[in-house]
């Protein structure tokens, strides 16, 4: 059971990844990296280190807002 | 056991229309569809009462990313005057 279910996100990190690398405008990138990042978190659940995954979860979009201040659009 | 299988189907068939689609704005909704299938594939992996909070901080950490992306792309709030 947990084979297929590891295979599908292993799937998911990997269109991330081809996504990020291929898409030009930074937004598309930041929605490649939240597939990227959703993909991560099957494996850290399957090994039981749910206080990891917990963490994770909370941390992650913190480093999403900050590059989206980044490249935020300025009104001309 | 199917509900998991389902979930990682739907997980994987958002993530392959987030790759065919060419705007930004319809590739948004996708990001929310992925969330919600990993968040369901999260509850239902382990038999354990901590993997209940964990999906938790996951829904509403995801969920809370793809809205500041789709906040941000739309330009965020407009000031008159």
């Amino acid at each position: 059971m947990d084979e297929i279910v590891m295979a599908a996100a292993a799937i998911l990190i990997l269109i991330g990844m081809t996504a990020a690398i291929f898409s030009r405008d930074p937004f598309d990138k930041l929605i490649s990296l939240s597939i990227l990042i959703a993909g991560v978190f099957p494996f850290i659940v399957n090994r039981g280190l749910l206080d990891v995954a917990i963490a994770l979860a909370l941390i992650a979009p913190l480093s999403t807002v900050f590059i989206l201040m980044a490249c935020q659009r300025r009104a001309p | 056991m199917i509900a998991i299988y389902l979930c990682t189907v739907i997980a994987v068939y958002a993530a392959l229309r987030i790759i065919a689609e060419r705007n930004t704005m319809r590739k948004l909704p996708f990001v929310n569809v992925i969330s919600f299938a990993v968040t369901a594939i999260i509850a239902l992996l382990l038999p354990h009462p901590l993997t209940i909070l964990a999906a938790a901080a996951f829904f509403v950490g995801s969920t809370f990313e793809s809205n500041a992306i789709a906040s941000t792309w739309s330009g965020g709030m407009k000031r008159n005057g």
